[in-house]
This record gives C-alpha cells, structure tokens and sequence, in this order.
C-alpha cells in the first residue's frame, strides 16, 4: 500500500460524528469481496453493516456480534464507513491504519466495498436467518442478590435453536448487549434471558436500578452456533458458569420437549461460587424428572464446601465442591462416548471447561461448541 | 541455513508444544505429538494467538483452543471449520535430537504480506 492510499484509508474510517447517520437517505449497495467470490447487499443509513448482512442472507462471520472478538474483521475498499464504538475490545485484531473495521461496529455512510478475510458460506439450513425485531420486557425476577432474570413479549414470533443468542438494545443504555435465550419456545412470542449483575456493566445496572418492566427493546437475532441439535444423536455435556447457564436450560429444554432422554444422556454441570448463587433449580428438576432419569444435573461449588451430595431444596439437583471444570471431568471419566461438549461462562472458566473436553474428554472440535464472547 | 538441532526429545514431553528460538532469532514450536514431533511457527494461522499457550495437543490432534481450529498432526489435514492450513518446518529426529529445516522464517500471511493486501487476497 502507498502512503497516499493509507492516508485515504485512514480518511475512510471516522468515528461517529455530528452529521449522524441520517446524513445519507436512501439503502446504499455493500458489496463484500470475500475468499469465496464477491457478493453484496442492501443497507440502510444508520444501520449495522454486519447484521444487515446477516439478515439479507450472507453467512459473513462473526462470533460475538457485540465488538469483542475481532471475527468480523474487514477491510473498506472505497465507500466510507464509521465506527459506532471507537473504543470497542475487538478493534485490537484490526488494521486502522489500513482502513479496517469490526463490521459488527461500522455503519456505511455510503455505498462501500468491503474486504472479508474469510470463505462467506451460502445461509445455514441449520439455523433461522436473523432479522431485526423488537419487543416488550413483561417481566423482571430477581433469582439472587446479583442476578435478574426478564422475558420479552416479542411483537412478532421468532424462530431459534437452543444455544443461540440475540442482541438487546435500548437506547437508555449504549450499544447492543448478546444474551442467550433461557426458554426454548421457537416459534413464540416470548424470549426468556438472564442477566448478572456486573460493576459498570451498563445493560446490567440499567436492569437492576429502573423499573424497566413496559419499557421496549430492539432485538438482532437469532445468533450463535452453539446449539444442540437433536438429529446429531449426540449425549449432550454442558458446563456453565453463572449466567452462562441460560443456553444450557433452553438445551436441556429442548431435549426434553422432543423426548430425546429416552434414548439419550444428558449432563448438566452448573457452576456457582456458593449454594446462594444458584438458581433456575425448580426448571432444571422439572427437566430431570421429566427425563426419566438419563439428564443429570449438578452444582459445582466454588467458594463454598457442599455438605452433602444433593441440593437440600431439590433433591434431584447433585451437588459437588471445585471448580466447575473439574466437577464434570471427575463426574464424566469415562463416560464421555458420543459426546457433544457445550461451554458458556466467564473466560476463565471456559478455557478450563475447553481444555478439559480437549486433553480428557477427547472430544473432536467439532463436538465443542462455545460462541466467543472474549 | 540448513537442519538446525532444536532441542533434545526428552525436553519436549508427548502431548506437548513449547517455544524455542534458534539461530537468526527464529521462534519455532517443537510440538511432541505422541508419534513424533512437529516443528512450527509460534502462532496459530488464524489470529495469531501464541500456539504455546492456546494450542492443545491431544490424539495426534493439535487445537487451538481460540476458536478451536484443530489439524492432524501425523497428515496435517485440517480437521472441521478449521480454514487455513499449518506450515511446518521440515524436521525430523537423529540421536535424541530434534533437528528442523530452517531455509528462512516461515511467516503465516498475516504477519508480513498482509491477508487482505490487493495481489493475493482472492487466492
């Protein structure tokens, strides 16, 4: 690249500024020049270049979808886009200077071309196309002292799988937040999540602190590839940590409803620090007496010793003291056969949890499924 | 330049990659994957994560516990949405030793040739 052209590129990529989004009326063309063959799509001012992406069919990549991981890496060829969050973690993994953008932060302020370092895959027959939605919080529970769980009554129904996420917005707080769905109801109207409560976690504190109840959300999705689905005919594993639980209910959920425990196994490992941080144990006894047996469900207890082997409340709920990792490897050895490993949880946790299913469980990686939110 | 002793078979336990650096301050992994070793650049070819830290050897199989692209480390076959291959140095074993082939550095695109610069990007 010449000096000038970097100049250009740098010109290319501004942060948001006074003139806003508005400044450009009309859909503008993206076309996406990728490892697979060039492509493009249609794209609104003001709109999120990935997810309008995403919705006219693209399979562009992307894990977090929120300005974290640095998947949706890309390149502004011409055209001009802006970065809605100049400050996001992702924007590590990319080039400034060479007028790259996290597609999941650029909005178009005119019709671009775009460099995708990836192979772009025709739609997944797997998975629904995710579309803009919007709905309504009907309800907020506090399940502990520092978690919340809320439903959305949707305006329209939506279709998912299991493990998938979606993108809530307000605009009471900055930028999109990923949440996985807790409830597993495709096709409903209703969207369970749950939330924990996280020091200057802005989303978090503006659901712990308001009387949010009525107050409508813009919603992207369904994302996410961390799903179970039952025709892989898989014994499903799933180790959580905190509200990383939320996918693994929703899984739970669906094997039950399709009657997959009768003729598979199913294992849930929970991990908490103490007895007073765990929650959705009424759903998951459900699940268990409804499996008749072959979904097993555990407890790992950090920061606390368990006293005996079942929760006190629910006593189809095991109970066990470590880290939540090694609960499920000692709990697993050699059970781990036809496997298909799913992890969700704060960072450290999931790089426990991946090891693990890698070096003793033996899975293959293409039966570990976790979307990066790191 | 030509085969370079890297480090003795017995500092390289199986199942394990770790990072030394030869002459020209080459970084190389010496990945003892159960049935021989590999000798590697020391990043993953994906996001350049340091394979020493992120990669896991198990069964023959190198992961990167990143984003889980995995290879075949007898065959180098790339294993799942694993989407880009590993490029080893030649190496091989004489008397205890693990010698590599070290021409010049091997460097995956992202590092020198940009991935997305205008001749090779559509390759």
């Amino acid at each position: 690249m010449t000096s000038s052209s970097r100049a250009d590129a740098l010109a290319r990529i501004r942060p948001t500024d006074r003139e806003g989004p508005e400044a450009h009326a009309s859909p503008m063309k993206i076309t996406v020049e990728s490892k697979s063959g060039i492509l493009d799509y249609q794209c609104e001012a003001g709109e999120n270049l990935l997810y309008a992406g995403l919705a006219a069919g693209l399979g562009l990549p992307y894990e977090c979808a929120t300005g974290t991981c640095g998947t949706c890496r890309a390149r502004v060829m011409s055209g001009e886009a802006e970065l809605a969050w100049d400050k996001a973690p992702g924007l590590a993994y990319v080039k400034r200077d060479k007028g790259e953008v996290l597609l999941c932060q650029a909005h178009a302020r005119s019709d671009c071309t775009v460099r995708v370092p990836a192979k772009i895959g025709p739609p997944s027959r797997h998975f629904a196309t995710p579309a803009k939605s919007a709905g309504v919080v009907s309800k907020v529970a506090r399940l502990t002292h520092d978690v919340i769980h809320f439903e959305v009554a949707l305006d329209a129904p939506m279709a998912y799988d299991a493990g998938q996420f979606v993108v809530v917005s307000t605009p009471a707080v900055t930028g999109g937040r990923a949440y996985s769905m807790v409830n597993y109801a495709p096709g409903g109207r209703q969207l369970d999540f749950v939330v924990k409560r996280k020091p200057s976690g802005g989303f978090s504190e503006w659901l712990f602190s308001n009387a949010v109840e009525g107050t409508r959300l813009d919603l992207f999705g369904p994302l996410g590839r961390a799903t179970f689905h039952p025709d892989e005919g898989r014994n499903p594993v799933c180790i959580a940590g905190g509200s990383g639980i939320a996918g693994m209910l929703a899984i739970a959920s669906r094997a039950c409803q399709e009657g997959y425990f009768s003729s598979h196994r199913g294992h849930v490992f929970f991990g908490v620090r103490t007895l007073a941080d765990c929650f959705y144990m009424e759903e998951f006894s459900r699940l268990v007496s409804q499996s008749g047996g072959n979904l097993e469900v555990t407890v790992a207890l950090s920061h606390e010793e368990a006293t005996s082997e079942v929760h006190r409340d629910f006593r189809q709920i095991r109970l066990a003291s470590g880290f939540v990792h090694e609960v499920a490897a000692k709990s697993m050895a050699g059970r781990f056969e036809n496997a298909v490993g799913f992890v969700a949880g704060p960072p450290p946790m999931v790089d426990g949890a991946l090891r693990m299913l890698i070096m003793e469980a033996r899975l293959p990686a293409q039966f570990i499924r976790y979307d990066k939110f790191g | 330049m030509s085969w370079i002793r890297v480090c003795s078979t017995a500092d390289v336990p199986a199942n394990s990659i770790k990072r030394f650096e030869v002459a020209g301050g080459i970084q190389l992994l010496i990945v003892n994957y159960g049935d021989g070793f590999r000798a590697l650049p020391p990043v993953c070819p994906h996001m350049e994560e340091p394979l020493e830290v992120s990669g896991l050897v198990a069964g023959c199989m190198l992961t990167c516990t990143k984003h889980l692209w995995s290879w075949d480390l007898r065959t180098l076959a790339i294993q799942g949405e694993t989407e880009k291959p590993l490029r080893p140095y030649d190496s091989k074993v004489e008397n205890g030793d693990v010698l590599a082939f070290v021409d010049k550095e091997i460097v995956y695109e992202f590092d020198s040739e940009d991935d997305m610069d205008d001749d090779d990007f559509f390759k």
